[in-house]
């Protein structure tokens, strides 16, 4: 008896070690909540790779295991650890949102599990951690595009719009105050919103007593969309300027005639996509969704190659730290948002682009390399 | 802060507490009768602005989709409470409390499923988004038109419960449900009107709320009905008077702290709900509440 199960172990041992190994990743994603077209839009991204590319150089197999948080930093931990424990994933990827990313982080490095942000752009997610990295770049680069941006076309006085409960308004809005001071513009005014809130005709009636030349909205789309359109009701008429966190289609759809004219920094504009990757995926994008390829959708794209190719470079792709290692080891990567160089703390340094909503479209304006 | 700013945080109150009455009312309505906290009631009113999304959406016009959309809000209060409250009516209070946080999830993941999580941009004819401008000051048609609606539904429920048969046997049901079926009153119609009555009026303070602010996903109701439960309790939970009061003063308070404290602006809920705390450590029953044990609405 004791021979026979010897036997059957053996075989069940050769037999998984000739066959390809299954590499799990697993992806946090707000897919529904308030924040769902980001989690979404990084879904279509993240397929739309997926399909071009899901076997290792050595023959293994890629599984994605996509778990929603709802927008919840509470629930984004709790999915990264079940991805961790019970799915045995070799990799996470996510969050979009900073605050989630920061709730995840410290699960992945507790872990010793590489961890990829492809959107959040607080320097705070990767600050002092071994295994996280991300695919964007952070916010002092994003709030000074939009601070250059702003003073160099005439924008000369600013009042700030801060979203209390989320970490990326919060950077965003230091960094846009200290390269507009620096730039020599005059900050007007801070009013504070929470995300979530569907009222701001309270700040939105200070913003006007403030008369400023632009507002510096920091938050996210839902309520860029309500505000701009407050505001433009109760008769703002200073244009608004964000960060990626407003791109969305939504903007367009809720803000309707008020967002017109709504200027944001991003990612990647499909309409400056030039090289050979960016374009193929644009192309696979069309063809799918019949939509215009978005910024989330691409950087997801960009984290899942790059988790693939630190894979790719390790003897046994489901080794962590030697995944981890080569990941944080990414030079040169050319990805569908550019050339991404990672530095030692994990953040990549890359170029941005400054697109504005005219005539109900995502218009591309300029791009500001690092 | 100039007198013309001033003017215009305090209408910017107004439309937001009337928002705040027009909901309270619902809430205290039903916990009147059941003694009911129904948490699903926020998400009632997400029902009613997705039922007149998707009918305007479908080509029906936007007046005739607000009257479908308050039968769908009406159809889903009375199929919650025959499914999921009437087999409890016995059972302790803390069962019904679970089982409509219960309701209140179902209907918040179902309409996830059914619609996706994405906000959705909720269109209202022209002559309901703009505004007047006077003096200098701007006022949103909605910051007419929804305190206006707020007051006369209020004195038509004062009427109804006040005035009418079915009102007396609704006040009747707040005091003692088994001695009102001995006196041959048909106790679960009543009931059923009482859900129907309370979900119109979540209904209709759901379409207001997205014609105010033009964005609706399925979980919009969560936040204002956690509002509104509050400015219910603020006014005394029970009293409908209490609950528009309640949705004023809740109202005014998050404009306030906004307009004159813009750096703590970020707090303005917690300065709300501290304001809630302070009313019940003296007037325990709330502003308008009187002891529950005696009197009605």
């Amino acid at each position: 008896m004791k021979k026979i199960s010897t036997i059957v172990a053996s075989a069940a041992l050769i037999v998984s070690m000739s066959y390809a190994k299954e590499i799990k990743i697993g992806v946090v994603l707000p897919l529904t909540g308030p924040l769902a077209a980001f989690g979404q839009t990084s879904n279509d991204g993240l397929k739309i790779a997926y399909a071009q590319r899901h076997t290792l150089k050595n023959g293994d197999t890629v599984k994605i295991i996509v778990l929603d948080d709802r927008g919840d930093k509470v629930e984004a931990a709790t999915a990264t650890r079940r991805l961790i424990d019970k799915n045995k994933v070799t990799a996470i990827l996510g969050e979009v949102a900073s605050s989630n990313s920061m709730a995840m982080a410290p699960i992945a490095e507790r872990s010793k599990t590489p961890m990829i942000t492809h959107a959040s752009t607080n320097p705070r997610v990767t600050k002092g951690k071994k295994f996280v990295t991300r695919a964007c770049f952070i916010d002092p680069f994003q709030g000074a595009i939009q601070a250059n941006y702003a003073y160099d076309h005439g924008y000369k006085t600013a009042v700030i719009v801060t979203d209390a409960k989320q970490d990326y308004s919060v950077g965003v809005s230091k960094a846009f105050k200290k390269a507009y001071l620096k730039r020599g513009g005059k900050i007007l005014g801070r009013v504070i919103i929470n995300s979530g809130d569907k009222d701001f005709n309270a700040q939105v009636s200070t913003i006007k007593s403030k008369n400023p030349n632009i507002v510096a909205f920091t938050g996210y789309y839902p309520e860029a969309a309500l505000m701009v359109r407050q505001a433009r009701a109760v008769g703002v008429k200073a244009p608004f300027i964000g960060g990626d966190g407003v791109g969305f289609p939504e903007l367009i759809k809720i803000g309707g005639k008020a967002a017109e004219g709504f200027m944001y920094s991003d990612h990647f504009n499909e309409a400056a996509a030039t090289s050979k990757v960016a374009k193929a995926y644009v192309a696979a994008f069309h063809k799918k969704y019949h939509k215009p390829a978005d910024s989330m959708g691409a950087l997801a794209a960009d984290a899942y190659n790059m988790l693939l190719n630190a894979m790719n470079k390790c003897s046994d792709p489901s080794d962590k730290i030697c995944v981890n290692t080569n990941l944080r080891d990414t030079k040169n990567f050319q990805g569908v948002t550019g050339l991404i160089n990672i530095d030692k703390n994990g953040d990549a340094i890359k170029s941005g682009v400054v697109n504005v909503v005219k005539d109900g479209k995502f218009a591309y304006l300029t791009t500001v390399n690092p | 802060m100039d007198i013309l700013t001033f003017m215009q945080q305090m209408i910017n109150g107004i439309s937001l507490g009337s928002m705040y009455a027009l909901i309270a009312i619902g809430y205290t309505l039903v916990y009147g009768v059941l003694r009911l906290i129904n948490f699903a009631h926020g998400d009632i009113m997400m029902v009613g602005a997705f039922a007149a999304y998707v009918a305007h959406a479908s080509g029906v016009p936007f007046e005739l989709s607000v009257v479908l959309a308050i039968i769908v809000a009406m159809i889903t209060g009375i199929l919650t409470d025959k499914i999921a409250y009437k087999p409890l009516r016995d059972a302790p209070k803390i069962s019904l409390l679970i089982t409509a946080i219960g309701i209140s999830f179902f209907l918040e993941n179902l309409f996830n499923v059914l619609f996706g999580g994405i906000p959705r941009a909720f269109s209202a004819p022209d002559y309901l988004t703009r505004s007047i401008h006077f003096e200098g000051i701007i006022i949103p048609m909605t910051v007419i038109i929804i305190p206006t609606v707020t007051l006369v539904l209020l004195f038509v429920m004062l009427w109804i419960l006040n005035k009418t048969k079915y009102g007396m046997a609704i006040r009747s049901l707040a005091f003692d449900i088994p001695t009102v079926k001995l006196m041959g009153i048909n106790a679960d119609f009543i009931i059923m009107l009482v859900f129907a009555m309370g979900s119109a009026l979540a209904a209709i303070g759901g379409i207001f709320y997205a014609i105010s602010y033009p964005s609706i996903d399925p979980l919009m109701g969560v936040i204002v009905g956690l509002k509104a439960f509050a400015a219910a309790v603020l006014g005394g939970i029970g009293s409908v008077a209490g609950a528009v009061i309640g949705g004023f003063i809740l109202g005014f308070t998050e404009i306030v702290v906004v307009a004159f404290m813009p750096e703590l602006g970020g707090y303005k809920d917690a300065f709300a709900f501290i304001f809630l705390i302070l009313v019940l450590l003296f007037k325990p029953t709330g502003i308008m509440g009187q002891d529950l044990e005696r009197s009605r609405f």
